[in-house]
């Protein structure tokens, strides 16, 4: 059911950058300190936490609570999110239900990550003897495998993923956040030339990983205003779906969460494709995008590429897409990556977009995605629509 | 065939994993020995399941038996690994494929002595054999 009691009171993001040679506490600090400089609450005001499990610390099961200590928070409600890249938006949803229930009033939603540089993380189960064998180590080899059946399923007009490659680059020129080496523009040229990693994967669908946080404020709109906050945002709807299809082995791979949860939500904010204002999808792959605007069905499945060519995504146009460059053109911030997607779009409806700023920011289309199982398409599926 | 292969034979030995890390997966193993391709199997739903699982996907319970494979199966999915990682030293270019066996489920695995041109969905395969190391052999396939 649709609500408009809880908001996202403040934001934060540091800068994407490459090796570092800092942890995940330290930039979890530096998000924090900026998220209170923002909203001009203080320490004891929060207590609430959700943390990100992250690459670069995934091998201390305390991480979450560590970082309590690390940051100087003493939440009556603490989250330890395990799903990715979902959980800076699941987070967020599951503050929002801590905070019906009372347990907590304010909520930082902290997703922090440094794996690349220091990678702690050995995600084990079932890989070593039936994954890492046939050499499918790397999610390359797993989208490699997933593009090539939606190419043999409806075909693929390369220059569709490029287009958004491009896209996502002009955007990122305009995002002082986004990973310095990125801060040049990229042409369909450049994008059709780049080396094929596993095919038809090419690099420059693809991400790299980073170091990076964002952080978000979650409490009632009641308290936002007692605080003295003025700039918020609803979240409005949220849908989450893990291990989809996860029974059928014979399942079609080009069918993601997305196809039950995306209906879904805008069925929940009571909206249709056409009223989304802008779309800030997770973007580990430029076909995750692409199949996202079908599974929302703001094109009929297998319409992709069409859709893509025809659909003006830049900032200024009909559906502007990862203002801020995504992931793909930012940088991926680890498992932090799911706030990537949120922070701009939180940001944007702020009024803060700066030179990539959507006019009449009114609502935006949010997404995450969480683990690359064996032979699917991802594990994790999140969507929550924001609304002013 | 020779001639046609591009993903020559690994001069380097492959790790060969620990077995039955995850659940008991010795049925697997012990059919590799034997020249087998053995899956689980749901005695409830009547279909396979894989990679192994603890319980059958199908009905939560531990209903699953080991059962031999015909071996032979569909390309459903194909990619080739062209940059290097873990265990990937002297495969590049690396023939990927998911092939839906005959009796109804996937699995991941080689395509032996197939260049990438030859790769592609729906295309017939059966099992071949592939070395992690000259003692330890490990499902694959080859074009029929």
């Amino acid at each position: 059911m649709r609500k408009k009691d809880i908001v996202i009171a403040g934001y934060a993001e540091t800068k994407i950058d490459f090796k570092t040679g800092r942890s995940a506490y330290d930039l979890a600090g530096e998000a924090l300190s900026q998220l209170i400089e923002r909203t001009g609450i203080s320490l004891e005001d929060i207590d609430g936490l959700s943390v990100t499990t992250a690459l670069s610390e995934a091998s201390n099961p305390f991480f979450a609570v560590y970082m309590t200590e690390a940051l100087g928070i003493t939440p009556n409600w603490l989250n330890y999110g395990g799903i990715g890249g979902c959980s800076a938006t699941g987070g967020v949803a599951r503050a929002m239900s801590a905070i019906r229930d009372g347990m907590c009033k304010v909520a930082v939603v902290m997703s922090a990550d440094a794996p690349s540089t220091d990678w702690r993380s050995n995600y084990g189960a079932y890989r070593p003897e039936f994954q890492d064998p046939p050499g499918v180590q790397g999610p390359p080899a797993t989208f490699g495998l997933l593009m090539s059946r939606y190419v043999h399923q409806y075909g693929l007009n390369p220059q569709a993923l490029g287009k958004i490659a491009v896209t996502q680059r002009a955007h990122a020129l305009h995002n002082e956040n986004a990973y310095a080496k990125f801060q040049k523009p990229l042409t369909m040229d450049d994008y059709m030339q780049s080396r094929v990693i596993s095919d038809p994967l090419r690099v420059l669908d693809s991400v790299m990983f980073c170091d990076g946080a964002n952080a978000f404020l979650v409490t009632t709109a009641e308290h936002a205003k007692t605080l003295g906050i003025d700039k918020v945002v609803y979240p409005v709807a949220y849908s989450e779906v893990t291990n989809f299809n996860g029974r059928e082995p014979l399942a079609d791979i080009t069918q993601s969460g997305f196809t039950k949860i995306g209906p879904e939500v805008l069925k929940k904010a009571g909206m249709a494709p056409k009223d989304v204002r802008m779309f800030q999808p997770y973007d580990d792959f430029t076909i995750a995008v692409m199949m996202k605007f079908e599974a929302f069905g703001f094109c009929e499945r297998g319409q992709g590429s069409a859709f893509t060519m025809d659909t003006d995504l830049s900032h200024t146009g009909s559906l502007p897409l990862n203002t801020g460059g995504g992931q793909i053109s930012a940088g991926q911030p680890g498992l932090a990556s799911g706030g990537l997607n949120l922070a701009e779009a939180v940001r944007q409806m702020f009024g803060e977009g700066g030179a990539r700023q959507v006019k009449d920011p009114r609502n935006a289309l949010v997404t995450g995605i969480g683990v690359i199982p064996y032979g699917r398409n991802w594990g994790v599926s999140s969507a929550m629509i924001l609304e002013a | 065939m020779s001639q046609t292969n591009p993903t020559p034979p690994a001069p380097v030995a492959r790790p060969v994993p620990r077995i039955g890390n995850y659940v008991d997966s010795k049925p697997f193993w012990d059919g590799i020995a034997a020249g087998k391709l053995v899956l689980q199997y749901c005695t409830e739903a009547k279909r396979f399941q894989h990679y192994p699982k603890p319980v059958s996907g199908y009905t939560g319970r531990r209903t699953l038996v080991w059962r031999e494979t015909s071996g032979k199966g569909v390309i459903y999915a194909c990619t080739v690994v062209r940059i290097p990682g873990p265990g990937l030293e002297g495969r590049l270019p690396l023939c990927v494929a998911t092939v839906e066996l005959d009796e109804g489920v996937r699995i991941i695995a080689n395509v032996l002595n197939c260049s990438p041109e030859q790769m592609a969905i729906g295309k017939r395969v059966k099992l071949a054999w592939d070395q992690l190391t000259p003692e330890q052999r490990y499902p694959a396939f080859e074009l029929v």
